[in-house]
């Protein structure tokens, strides 16, 4: 985070590849981490608030590892950092690492592979805000003859708005997989009485209609630019603002 | 033996000197054999362009005495009679090879950090290299001069930015839209500023040119030498649909795009971006149309004051440059087995 702060302050004139190298070896150690919890577990970490955040960021930092290939969108890291570290370090917090065992009545193999599709989603959402965020940066420098805009190493606008919609749409394609998955768990439940009305259902319902709008208005309406990117920051912000509010509401995913 | 240099460039003589001591090139083998018969120089090399005319040369005298004699070879060459004071420099050993790796990377040159000159350099080294007028001292001095001019571009800022109109234009192109291939531009008014921001970008790789002017023939004319198409003056806005780039220079007293024209076309473009350069004074487009979704607007001083800002970012890197170059030519001497240090650095002639 520091040395993204460092290239911000030098209008990102200088190659970003010691910040994906620092994302690297991180992610290292993240996956080690979260191996040998998983390991432990004997099952995907991802059943409880705090694993759910690790397990989002890491799905972050793998994306932009992925992204990171192409040198000029390398640059999605120093945006993507401070994000990182603030979301890293409310996941420390001591409660978020309740223990809790899976719902025996659910096949462990589901349940691992929902909460894996779901995680990937938000990672993609939040990648995908990013680059919206780098796309507004660039764009309102442009707009207003910063100097910064000409001289910085970020890629031109317009490819920043397709990587915001690429990405976007992969976390949407995503979040269907999982919520599929979703409601393939839910069938294991023998009273459905025990689901119905649960708030992270109602939430995660709105969250894919709220994405689902958003590409409809990129691909139905040619919708680009300043809207689509604060649509993309916008649904993430709500994503993340709550995520942990319905989960610690839902009976069905808090037991 | 000694490498020494004696010449005249854009710092120290008007065009009116420079242009009585150029060489033509067809002459240079020529001078280069009178220059060695004279026994002045053992090897030589003369780069003639329109902002300098240097002989570098390996002599066996004494600097002072070298300096002379060459100083005689350049006025003789070109029947030179009339006084000469400061036009005229001559540097020997460490100056000379410093003034030579500054010249092959462009810190010597009018426009700081351009590429032309390195060009230049290569060809008259070439020229002399084939006729043979060049030994191991001045390969050495002018192979170690195109590495160091290579060191300086890919680790300095030195030659990084645009520095004219129709270049900034360009690099502006190139942070909006992801490739320029697939581009179209529409010129308004068939200025020479606009003539030079097109080819600019079609030298880019844009994909097609539309000329539109008030005098219909005369944009027959440019869209035929740009290999584009001429559009009437009062069709223009008609090709906004499907053109990405637009550079207006016309001669008109009031806005010729206006917010009110611009916002019905950017509904038929779907939001794609526009770049609009305004390079006329009294300008053609209301400063209004920024305001627009996907409208980028840059007149004349925006651009302007991009380049003016590239140069000093070149300037701030001239202490990085001298350095570098210090310690190649140091390198290098050492190499040949010259002290360190000379009596005779810089000499300006007075020939009375």
């Amino acid at each position: 985070m520091i040395y993204s702060v460092f290239l911000w302050r030098k209008g990102f004139r200088r190659d970003n590849h010691v910040t994906y190298l620092l994302l690297l070896l991180a992610f290292g150690l993240h996956t080690s981490a979260m191996a040998l919890r998983g390991f432990s577990l004997n099952h995907c970490p991802v059943t409880n608030l705090y694993e759910a955040t690790i397990f989002v960021l890491w799905t972050i930092v793998a994306l932009y590892l992925l992204v990171g290939v192409w040198s000029r969108l390398r640059f999605l890291g120093a945006f993507a950092s401070p994000w990182l570290f603030a979301i890293g370090v409310f996941a420390l917090m001591p409660s978020l690492d309740a223990t809790h065992n899976p719902r025996p009545e659910l096949p462990v193999a589901w349940t691992s592979l929902h909460a894996a599709l779901m995680s990937l989603s938000y990672g993609a959402f939040g990648l995908s805000s990013v680059a919206a965020l780098m796309y507004l940066t660039q764009e309102r420098n442009l707009k207003f003859h910063k100097l910064q805009a000409i001289f910085s190493l970020m890629p031109p606008i317009q490819r920043l708005e397709a990587a915001v919609g690429r990405l976007l749409l992969s976390g949407f394609i995503l979040l269907t997989l999982g919520l599929a998955t979703g409601v393939v768990d839910l069938a294991h439940i023998n009273n459905p009485q025990t689901y119905r009305g649960d708030l992270k259902i109602v939430w995660s319902a709105l969250v894919w209609l709220l994405y689902l709008g958003l590409v409809v208005m990129r691909w139905r309406f040619s919708q680009g630019g300043r809207r689509f990117a604060l649509g993309a920051i916008g649904s993430f912000v709500f994503v993340l603002l709550t995520f942990w509010g319905t989960n610690v509401l839902s009976p069905l995913h808090n037991p | 033996m000694t490498v020494v240099v004696i010449g005249l460039s854009h710092h120290s003589s008007p065009v009116v000197v420079r242009e009585r001591f150029a060489f033509a090139e067809a002459r240079i083998p020529a001078a280069l054999q009178s220059l060695r018969d004279s026994g002045v120089a053992l090897e030589a090399v003369i780069l003639s362009t329109c902002n300098r005319v240097e002989v570098y040369a390996v002599t066996p005298l004494e600097p002072p005495d070298a300096f002379t004699a060459l100083r005689e070879f350049l006025a003789v060459s070109h029947d030179y009679r009339d006084p000469l004071t400061d036009e005229i420099y001559a540097l020997s050993e460490p100056q000379s090879v410093e003034h030579l790796f500054k010249v092959a990377s462009g810190l010597d040159s009018m426009v700081l950090g351009e590429t032309e000159i390195l060009g230049q350099l290569k060809k008259a080294y070439d020229l002399a290299l084939k006729c043979g007028h060049t030994g191991s001292r001045l390969n050495k001095a002018f192979q170690r001069a195109f590495n160091v001019a290579k060191h300086i571009r890919t680790d300095t800022n030195i030659q990084r930015g645009s520095v004219s109109v129709g270049s900034v234009a360009v690099e502006l192109a190139e942070k909006i839209f992801s490739h320029l291939s697939d581009r179209n531009v529409l010129i308004i008014g068939a200025g020479d500023t606009s003539e030079k921001t097109a080819r600019a970008l079609l030298s880019r790789g844009a994909r097609s040119i539309l000329v539109s002017n008030r005098s219909h023939d005369k944009a027959v004319a440019l869209a035929a030498e740009l290999g584009g198409r001429a559009v009437p003056f009062e069709d223009w806005s008609g090709e906004f649909a499907n053109v990405d780039i637009v550079v207006s220079s016309t001669s008109a007293p009031h806005y010729v795009l206006d917010r009110v024209k611009l916002d019905p076309l950017m509904k038929l473009r779907r939001n794609r971006p526009l770049l609009l350069i305004d390079i006329a004074v009294p300008r053609d487009i209301e400063p209004e149309v920024n305001f627009l979704e996907n409208v980028y607007l840059y007149n004349i001083d925006d651009l302007q004051s991009i380049a003016a800002d590239y140069l000093k970012q070149r300037h701030q890197e001239v202490a990085r440059c001298e350095k570098i170059i210090h310690e190649k030519a140091q390198a290098l001497l050492s190499h040949y087995g010259s002290p360190p240090g000379n009596p005779h650095p810089r000499a300006a002639f007075n020939p009375q």
